[in-house]
Formats: C-alpha cells, structure tokens, sequence
C-alpha cells in the first residue's frame, strides 16, 4: 500500500521531470540551476525553517519543563491551550492574527507580511510540538537520577546536566520535526507573501501545470528532508522509537518554584494570551457579524461533513496500514523494516503539494478514473503522507507491552493472525486509538494534498476557506476557521473526556 | 459494547456521506471548472443547481494559482476530461484553450445579444460580464493619473504598483499592449516602469490594498478591485484609463464560457453554458460584489457599474493577444526576473 500510495506516484513524478516531449532531458534541472531565483527561495526555506525551529525550541522547552516538572498551576491546562493552533491549517492562525494586528492599529500590519510574520506564525503553530515532546520525554526519565543530583546541586544545575541532557533526543526529534513541517509549509508563506521552495512548486504546478518544473523545484526539499533523516536514524532512532515511562510507583520529583510561581503563573499566562487566547477570540469576535455562521453553513456545509468523512475514513485506514508497518518495525520481522521506517518518515516530511503533483502524474488516465476522479486520491494521498504518525505510535505502543505474552502464544501454536488481533491488538488499544486521532486532526487539517488533488465537487473544508479567502468577507472566512477549530477540538474533547472516565 | 455501537454509528454515517458523494448519476450532474473568484460564482452554480435540478461539481482556481491552475489542470486532462464547462474570469485563456484543441464549440441562443467582440467568431468561447482595467489612485491626488503611461512619469516614480504580469489579467494587459503598440513600444514601456520604480505586487488584490493602505499613489487594478475597496469606504478612487482621442483605451476582460472537447455531460454543459450566458446572471453578477459590466444591453445595473458602451476599450483581437501572451511569456519572466 505504501509503494502504490506513496513511493510510485514519486517515481512517475521524477520520471516525469527528466522527459521532455519523450525524450530524456535534464532541461528542468538546467534551468533550476541556471536562475539565481532558487537559491533565494532555499535561503528563504533555510531561514524560516532555522528561525522558527530556533524560536519553538528556545520557548517550547522551558514550557515543557515548567507544565511537566514544577507546580505551576494549570499546567496541564496551559498545555492544552498552547496544543489548540497545532489542530487547524497553520493559515487559519495567520488569518487570526492578520485580524487581531487590524483592531490593534497601534501595532502596525505591515511587519507581519513576510519573514517576521511567517516566523511568527509557524512558531506558534509548531510550539506544541515541542512542548508535547519535552513533556513526554521528561516523563521517561529516571528520577532517582535526578533525586541524586539533587543532593549535591540546586534544580537549576540538575536540569542542566542531568535532565536536559537525558531529554536531548527527544528535543532533537522536535527540532527537527518543526524544521521539516516548515520547510514543507506553504499555506502561512503564502498568505503572508514570503517565497519558498514549497510555494514555488505549488504554484509551478498549480499555475502553470508544469510537472517537470514542480518536480525540479521540489527536489531541493527532498534533498534537505533526507539528509535530516540520515541524521535522524545516525543518531536518534534507537533513542526516540521506543519511549518507556516510568513506573507510576516512581513520581518524578517536582520542582517548587516558590515565590516566583506567581510571576512565572503571570508570564506563561501573558504568553498563552498573546499567542493562542487573544488570535481565536478575535476570529470568534469577527465571525459574530451578522450572519457569517449561516453563510458558512451555506457555503461550506458540504465540504465540512466531507471533511469529517475523509478524515475518519482516512484515520481508519491509517491506522491499519500504521498497525502493520509499526509492528514490523517493531518486531523487525522483514530485512527491509529499517527502509520501510525511512520511507514513511520521508513522505511525512516531503511537501503535501509534492506527493499530490505525484499521485497526479501516476493517476490521471482513463483507466484509472475510479481513482483520479473520486475522493479515493485524497485517501491515497493520506496514507502516503501520514503513514508514519500511526507506525511510529504503533512501534511506541508495541514497545510497553511484555513480549512474553505473544512468545507463549505462539508456544501454544497460535498463528499470527491470531496472535495480533486476540492478544497485541487489545493490548495496544489505547496507542492504536492515540494513532486514530492524531491520523484524524492531520487528515481533517490537511491542505497540501488535498488541495491538488481533489475531484471535482469533492473540496475539504480547509481547501474551500483557502478559495473563499480571494474577496470573501472578513466575517465569513473567521466563521469558517472558527468552525474549522470547532469541529477538531470537540471531537477531541469528548474523546479525552471518555478516556478519563473509562480511566477513572 | 456502547463504544462500538458508537465505532459502527460514526462508521455508518462516514460511508453515507461518501456513498452520497458518488452516487449521483451522470445524467444528474455538470462538471465545471471555474476561474472567477468562487464568492462570487459558487452563487450563479447554486441558483442553477435549484433551478435546472442538474447537481454542479465544481473545481475553483485559488488566487495562488492565479487564474491558470484550472486551465492548465483542463491541458493536463486533455486525454482524460474530468470537466464540461470551464467558466474563465477572462476570455485569453479560453483562446490558448481552443488554439489546443480543448475547448469544442457551441453557440449558445443567450449569446446573440452579445457584442461580437466578445465572443469566438467560431463559437468556442463566448463572453459575458466583464470587468474592466482601471487605474485606482489614493482620493485626494492632485494630479490625477488617468493614463497608464502614468506608470513612466517621473513625477510618480516609486509611487506606482503593478501586479506581477506573469499572472492573472495583468498578463492580459501587456499582451493586449503587444499587439496594439506594437513590441518595440511595449518592451520600452515596460522597461520604463522599471526604471520609475513601479513596485511589483503579488496580486492585482494586493495592489489595491496597497493603494487604500497609502502606501502607493495608484495601480493597474480590475474594476471589482476597485469597487470592493470603495464599498469598504477606503479613501480611493478609481479611474477608466486611456478615455481621450488618440489615447489606447481602456482594456475590457469579460468572463467567458466554453464546452470542453469529448465532456462527459454535454447536455447538462450546454445548459449550463446557456444559463451563464443569460441577462439574468449578468445582472446578478452586477448587483454582487464584483460589480461586473453586463455586456448584453438593457440588464439592469447599480450605479456604479457603467454601461459598456459608455466605456471607450482597446480595440483588439483576443485570439491575437492569447498567441502574443504565449509568445511573450519567456520575456516576461526575464523581465519580472523569475
């Protein structure tokens, strides 16, 4: 299913780029290389990419530290908060603050088109990343580590040579997952007018239909996306597949932050406000003007439910095929699982607009109509970019489970069939369904696919906002990205509402 | 067990939206690709859809594309058509359409009303509500430019916008230009903007908000541009370039309308055609925001939108200017440095 959905559309697509009126020519290639323009556009990639990954970093990992390790109260709620930009297309936050820099005149709006603003943005679509990862990773630590170094130095030290230190590949993985999905981001570049890689070959493609420009374009991110993966499986992969926490016997020390909780409380608010509170009130307080929610009903009804069906459709089907890949990893039951991990890491970290340009190439013709010409392109398209969110759960859900359980059924003679759906699956229901979700909030978000590739009548909800934006009304576009949040986080809600009280 | 009573709920629900989604019949639907902003044409589609009962599945250009991704998406399905009808928000592409053997002709019975100008003589594309090329200025100049040579004046260097000419109906403009001015005169007028300093601007949108935020004195601009800006109360005010004696003209873009080659629904296509074609939808689409000119005469408009014939155009042939933007496309990428 990966090589159909993922690799060959890639294949077609650089076969496609190296023939011109069937003859084989590097002509595309010569002529990316010839102008001046894709060397700015990479500078432009690298620095967005570079100053956002540094920004996440530098406010994501003390955020991490503060709502996993100290007693700031509501941290978990702060947390939360912080995850809400992370759920919608990152344009829907640029459209927030594009609204709120209007009411606050003061402020200016000009700054927030190009570098400033796209850093802006990015950093605070991809902060969670960070701060989610720094507060799963601390929980894997060994306290009595920490508890050892507290009897010779003060917190400060402590996380400074011990409890960093032991994060440090799980901040990595951050780092560099925020720097490929900014690489690859082409939604907030575009709406906030800063050329990179990925808008060049969304508009070589979309614009000018051109596949062996598109292609040529977009083989500078590939380039960048593998060599982080070379870096990624040199130095992280035995580290960050596998994450075992604690035992809930060893609570993981807290750090008291005495009299500065007030101000620390004070601050983290401060920042909550500014990055997440005060863009979503102001897209809520523009989309109460008369009668925006019934013209986006009316508009975008359609393609919202559709959006809900592809979604679980998709996070269904991906955590499947997830399932699948992550157990052979897992298990390294075939000699090629390490290149079955690379490849699904690969395609999460490659453009969406690439992987739709491919599944274009290898799809349109008439004998494949059934599937160029239905919502089944989109679903293709999913299980070739988010493959690895579901396999990498699986292989971190597999990992807590005691393998003697399987061992024995196997002793007993049961086949694998049998032994996967009466014994690992059940054990591993919780990550599989943490795999559904996360698969289903990045289908249902997803535009760089979607976008390309969707047949006629069948637009997603984000792609239809993305249209409406060219001389829709500011009241309409902020009622549809409110819906657009609404229909992600209630899902979400209810779900981590179930969870607690099956817990409980 | 109420879980997956839950699970089998949500999963019934997912599967009736999607079978629904693929189960109208061919004869029930149109398929149409459209280039005018889906604001203002997902209404015209919606009002077909009650009235004829025949189900519109619709492909919309995003500004990013700039007006060419459903016309280069038709010339990438050249062998496998998807769509019946593309709906262009101008009628040059609809020409490079027909030069490729895409587009099939039909002559709607609405299009007898229509100037001939507007319209293929053969019948593969036919036009309808146009917008026209203005100059939108900051209100309060004292000088007003009312020519595009404004553009080369000294007295307003750096002080002028354009949009990018690679795109959208500014491509339009220059090509129009070509072949009026001929090319010498054209290329030497584009490289007087350059050397005025006229800022090159995403969008002919983006220059219009850079016109109403002050930033620049005035830019090349469509009409609905201008009239959307001016309904929101910016302090601009727009101007029909070119109206005196011996001046080029204002440049008219009428939306135009075409069958494609081998459709899959062409007699819901036809339908379709006819009723875009029709006085009701170019009065529909004066009245909306995009304040277009109907080009059939006695459509009633608001008064903002000036008559057609009140307007003096270019005199040109669009088949003329679709092969001279074709042939121009490489200078103007050297010349935007792309």
């Amino acid at each position: 299913m990966l090589l159909i959905a993922g690799l060959l559309p890639l294949v077609v697509m650089c076969a496609k780029s190296v023939s011109i009126d069937g003859r084989v020519s590097l002509a595309h290639y010569r002529d990316l290389l010839a102008s001046a323009r894709p060397w700015v556009l990479m500078t432009h990639s690298l620095v967005l990419a570079s100053l956002t990954t540094l920004c996440a970093t530098a406010i994501g990992l003390p955020l991490g530290i503060l709502f996993s390790k100290t007693d700031l109260p509501l941290g978990r709620v702060f947390a939360a908060l912080f995850t809400i930009p992370l759920l919608a297309p990152p344009y829907i936050t640029a459209v927030a603050w594009f609204d709120m820099l209007g009411k606050a005149r003061f402020l200016g709006r000009a700054w927030l088109f190009g570098l400033p603003g796209c850093v802006l943005v990015l950093t605070s679509t991809f902060l969670p990343v960070v701060i989610l990862l720094t507060m799963t990773y601390l929980n894997t630590v060994n306290p009595r580590l920490e508890e050892a170094g507290r009897l010779v130095a003060g917190w400060p030290r402590v996380l400074r040579q011990i409890t960093i230190p032991l994060v440090r590949p799980g901040l990595l993985l951050a780092a560099m997952l925020v720097f490929l999905l900014t690489m690859g981001e082409f939604g907030v570049p575009t709406f906030l007018r800063y050329d990179v890689f990925a808008v060049e070959s969304f508009t070589q493609f979309s614009a000018f239909y051109n596949f062996g420009a598109a292609t040529a374009a977009a083989i500078p991110l590939a380039l960048v996306t593998l060599v982080l993966l070379a870096f990624e499986r040199r130095f992280l992969r035995e580290r960050t597949c596998q994450l075992r926490p604690v035992s809930t016997a060893e609570r993981p020390p807290t750090i008291a932050l005495g009299s500065a909780r007030g101000w620390v409380l004070v601050g983290v608010g401060f920042l909550c406000l500014i990055l997440v509170i005060a863009p979503v009130s102001i897209l809520v307080w523009q989309s109460l003007s008369g009668g925006a929610y019934l013209e986006a009903f009316s508009r975008a009804g359609g393609s919202l439910l559709r959006s809900l069906a592809y979604a679980a459709l998709g996070a269904s089907l991906l955590a499947l095929l997830g399932f699948l890949v992550g157990y052979l990893i897992h298990a390294q039951a075939l000699p090629f699982w390490r290149t079955l991990d690379s490849l699904t890491l690969f395609l999460f970290a490659l453009p969406g607009t690439v992987i739709g340009i491919g599944l274009i190439a290898l799809w349109n013709r008439p004998a494949t109509n059934f599937i160029y010409a239905t919502p089944a392109i989109i679903l293709l398209g999913f299980l070739a970019q988010y493959s690895a969110l579901t396999s990498r759960i699986t292989v971190a859900a597999l990992g807590q489970l005691p393998p003697s359980m399987e061992e024995a059924a196997q002793v007993l003679g049961a086949g694998w069939l049998r032994r996967t759906t009466a014994i690992v699956a059940p054990l591993a229901k919780r990550g599989l369904a943490a795999g559904w979700l996360v698969a289903y909030i990045f289908c249902l978000r997803d535009m760089g696919i979607s976008m390309l590739v969707y047949p006629p009548g069948h637009d997603t909800f984000p792609v239809r906002i993305f249209t409406l934006m060219a001389n829709g009304s500011s009241g309409l576009i902020a009622a549809l990205c409110v819906l657009m949040l609404a229909v992600t986080l209630v899902p979400l809600g209810l779900l981590s509402l179930g969870w607690r009280a099956h817990a409980h | 067990m109420r879980t997956r009573s839950l699970c089998l709920i949500v999963l019934a629900a997912v599967l009736t939206v999607l079978l629904s989604q693929c189960a109208r019949t061919p004869s029930q639907t149109v398929v149409v690709y459209v280039s005018e902003d889906q604001v203002f044409s997902e209404p015209v589609l919606k009002d077909f859809e009650r009235e004829t009962g025949v189900a519109v599945r619709a492909v919309f250009d995003t500004e990013e594309a700039k007006s060419t991704g459903a016309m280069n998406r038709l010339i990438a399905e050249k062998d496998n058509p998807q769509a019946d009808v593309y709906w262009a928000n101008e009628p040059i592409r609809a020409e490079v359409l027909k030069q490729r053997g895409i587009s099939a002709p039909y002559v709607s019975p609405n299009a007898a009303g229509i100037p001939d100008t507007f319209k293929d003589p053969e019948g593969f594309w036919t036009g309808f509500s146009a917008r026209a090329r203005v100059l939108l200025a900051r209100r309060g100049l004292k000088v007003k430019p009312e020519s595009i040579l404004a553009y080369t004046e000294p007295r307003w260097k750096g002080k002028a916008v354009i949009a990018n000419p690679l795109f959208g109906t500014t491509t339009a403009q220059v090509a129009a230009l070509f072949t009026v001015w001929g090319d010498e005169r054209a290329k030497a007028f584009l490289d007087q903007l350059k050397k005025n300093g006229v800022k090159i601007s995403t969008s002919n949108g983006e220059s219009a908000d850079l016109v109403a935020a002050g930033e620049f004195e005035f830019a090349l601009v469509d009409s609905d541009d201008g009239a959307s800006r001016m309904r929101q109360h910016k302090p601009v005010e727009m101007f029909y370039p070119d109206q005196r004696a011996g001046e080029v003209g204002c440049l008219i873009v009428p939306n135009a309308v075409l069958l494609i080659q081998g459709a899959p629904h062409p007699a819901n296509a036809r339908k379709l055609i006819d009723y875009l074609l029709s006085k009701e939808t170019e009065r529909k689409l004066a009245f909306a925001d995009c304040a277009q000119i109907p080009l059939h005469a006695g459509v009633d408009t608001p008064p903002e939108v000036r008559r057609i014939e009140t307007i003096r155009p270019i005199e040109i042939n669009f088949a003329e200017v679709a092969r001279k933007m074709q042939e121009i496309q490489p200078y103007l990428k050297t010349w935007t440095g792309l």
